[in-house]
């Protein structure tokens, strides 16, 4: 468990923001249109803790994550690394890659299949300045932190050698050896069996409490991010609509979408929850005016077409981005994220 | 590919009909001794060992188990849509296809020795099967509007145009989508939208069994809910029997009314959808449904199953899952224990915790841990 007082912020984003300019099949002419994929997106990631982002497919938590690992140049919105702000349009520098490390969603397609596990282990180790007599040592080192022991037994071994969760292990260990303060988990665990997921959450969580690491676990998962977290933000059409520590946006959440989502996870212990029937037929579309929920939402008013609401404080260190809750405070940025907190995931034992 | 392929039997002699069932059978499918192959000679690999499952009218059967366990060779077997390496290798599935004459009794037709006419009677128009991926499963280059007509020609050929046309719009507006859909392609759709379609042209024909593998898997949780929910109103109106396999416990607890959980190619326990939730008797339900973090109650940590998945051409000797159990005995490692019947509860296992069909309770620190009250409100 992070220790709050010693809790470091590792890399804050600030109002980042990443609108696609594409053309449809047919129109050459005219303003391209622009997607809103990512839009005014601000958190904070601390050395010991895991923070989750929860989204639908297109809600843009994956595009999230690759501006953070900066693969993907944001249209605006600034990156700080240890309180410290970055050069806007500055290229990835190779110290900035070995901070922050990207682990992806499928690991068969991440992994070199022509080369060995080693081979795939050796090449961010030689780009990041490890000599070539130390390679193996070094390689076999970071297998062992996930958990993969004996290495020898998986560095001679082909991908397609291991099982699935194995192989995210392994792209673990690869994003490890270049020792990074920040690991962003791009939905590590939806590709892997069922039997072998919690392995897999329960390695990253031991990452984050032994050495200390800051990680984005990025799911669309709600129960697995309520396991792993101690801050768990929502995502929708590209921006956060409710932003928690601890548990609390499962355990009562206010915005409508939240609580959509969770009425809406199969839930055994309680089968006949039947989720409220959201407007049918355009449930991937959203508004483009007012609140982008408002086109689904059940507790709609005039107010949210027209006009997007900004986020709310409805609790302690949590945030709603609805106008139900016009007549609480705005929250700021760092009202949204406080630097100390006296509660969070504690209850874990 | 010829069929012949697949007609490979094992010794059993089989009939076309049974003729030890009631008139009018609640039964409607009748799997025993079931067994696929994949390849033949020394490199093949079991992937269905010895199944047994039966399903009566209207019910919902649960199938879940993990990638590899066979799961879905099973139903693609017993429905005949698998084709060479896989070979099946020995087995029944009878197959309820209704009185041949007014008033008669039910027949019986075993799918596995049954030829291709009397499949093409069969599939469809009394057994459909819902694909995982809808997207690989539409034709895209042909609108949706084609797909259904082409349904409708191939085995309802009196009907008109009109009526063809008039049934796809009928069955569109099912499953709650708008009949300006049909001038739509497969890529033009949503996820769910496509799996939406593939519902309603499972329907097309009325079938009195639908088989859906993994119809939710790739979808959004708000859209898999909405798609189960019409599911459960579509199955109260037209009273369908269906399979549902998937990998959710979870979500089977709430659907079906009889959950098979299958390891390595075998069924290791079968039981109703709360028994099964509240009383796992295997080791490995027991760790699959510890496997999904619970949405309410303390947060405390899961230990989930060790180990992985095992590969099926170097199966374990005696129980496959006794390398990953945490109550594995000396006999698990050499004898492989058999799918008994319970005393009581009407369900089985095949755990030597269970040996002669006593309900031993599992010990209590393999018990499931109940979440706390529930926490909060939505």
């Amino acid at each position: 468990m992070s220790n709050i007082d010693t809790a470091v912020s590792e890399l804050q984003a600030k109002h980042l923001t990443k609108h696609f300019k594409i053309r449809e099949p047919g129109h050459v002419l005219g303003a391209p249109k622009v997607v809103r994929a990512v839009d005014d997106v601000s958190l904070e990631l601390r050395a010991g803790e895991v923070t989750a982002v929860v989204g639908e497919s297109g809600s843009g938590k994956s595009v999230l994550a690759r501006l953070l690992a900066r693969i993907v140049v944001p249209t605006s919105g600034e990156l700080l690394v240890r309180g410290t702000p970055l050069a806007a349009k500055a290229r990835r520098s190779l110290a900035y890659a070995s901070d922050v490390q990207l682990v992806l969603q499928d690991p068969f397609g991440s992994m070199n299949p022509v080369h060995k596990i080693s081979h795939n282990l050796f090449r961010p180790l030689s780009i990041h300045g490890a000599s070539k007599d130390e390679l193996r040592d070094l390689a076999g080192a970071a297998l062992q932190r996930v958990s993969l022991d004996p290495p020898e037994r998986y560095l001679d071994r082909f991908p397609y050698e291991l099982s699935g969760g194995q192989l995210q292990r392994v792209s673990i260990a690869r994003a490890l050896c270049v020792k990074p303060k920040v690991l962003l988990a791009d939905e590590p665990i939806s590709m892997l069996d069922v039997s072998v997921r919690l392995g897999v959450l329960n390695l990253l969580r031991g990452l984050c409490d032994n050495e200390h690491l800051a990680i984005l676990y990025i799911t669309h998962d709600i129960a697995s991010a309520r396991y792993l977290a101690e801050e768990i933000i929502v995502m929708y059409a590209g921006q956060v609509v409710e932003h928690s520590r601890g548990t609390a946006l499962v355990d009562a959440p206010t915005h409508p979408y939240t609580q959509l989502l969770i009425s809406s996870v199969p839930d055994a212990s309680n089968p006949i929850s039947a989720a409220p029937d959201a407007e049918r037929h355009n449930s991937s579309s959203f508004a483009q005016q007012g609140c982008r929920f408002s086109t689904r939402c059940t507790s709609v008013m005039d107010i949210c077409r027209t006009q997007e609401p900004p986020s709310f404080v409805v609790g302690e260190s949590h945030t709603s981005k609805c106008w139900l809750y016009r007549d609480r405070p705005e929250a700021s940025v760092e009202l949204a994220i406080p630097k100390r907190r006296g509660e969070g995931a504690k209850g874990r034992k | 590919m010829s069929t012949d392929a697949l007609r490979m039997r094992g010794t059993k002699d089989l009939v076309d009909t049974a003729t030890n069932v009631p008139a009018r059978s609640e039964r409607i499918l009748q799997i025993d001794d079931f067994c696929v192959d994949y390849g033949v000679g020394e490199g093949s690999v079991r992937a269905v060992d010895d199944v047994e499952l039966h399903l009566d009218r209207s019910k919902v059967l649960g199938i879940a188990g993990e990638s590899g366990s066979g799961k879905s060779t099973l139903v693609y077997a017993f429905t005949r849509l698998l084709r060479a390496p896989a070979v099946i290798t020995g087995g029944t599935a009878l197959f309820n296809v209704g009185p041949s004459e007014e008033g008669g009794p039910d027949e019986f037709i075993d799918l596995i020795t049954a030829d291709e006419a009397t499949l093409r009677r069969v599939r469809w128009q009394q057994v459909s099967v819902v694909l995982q991926s809808a997207l690989n499963a539409l034709n895209p280059v042909v609108r949706v509007g084609t797909i259904f007509e082409q349904v409708f020609k191939a085995h309802r050929q009196e009907m008109s145009r009109a009526q063809r046309r008039a049934r796809a719009v009928e069955l569109l507006a099912l499953v709650g989508l708008n009949e300006d859909r049909l001038q739509r392609y497969a890529h033009e759709l949503s996820g769910g939208q496509r799996q939406r379609v593939m519902i309603a042209l499972a329907l097309a024909l009325d079938p009195q069994l639908v088989i859906m593998d993994e119809p939710t898997t790739a979808l959004d949780v708000v859209t898999q809910r909405e798609i189960l929910n019409e599911l459960t109103e579509l199955r109260a109106r037209f009273g369908f029997a269906m399979i549902f396999i998937t990998h959710d416990l979870s979500l089977l607890v709430e659907l079906a009314d009889e959950i098979v959980v299958m390891y390595a190619g075998r069924i290791v326990e079968r039981a109703g959808g709360r028994s099964l939730y509240h009383s796992p008797r295997h080791p490995y339900t027991l760790g699959l449904l510890n496997s999904f973090p619970p949405m309410h109650g303390d947060r405390h940590e899961l230990a989930g199953i060790p180990g992985a998945p095992p590969d099926l051409s170097r199966l374990p000797s005696g129980c496959a899952f006794h390398q990953r159990c945490p109550y594995a005995m000396k006999r698990c490692a050499t004898e492989r224990p058999p799918l008994v019947n319970l005393a009581k509860g009407g369900r089985s296992v095949a755990c030597w915790l269970h040996e002669g069909g006593e309900d031993v309770v599992v010990p209590v620190e393999l018990r499931r841990r109940e979440p706390s009250a529930k926490a909060g409100a939505s």
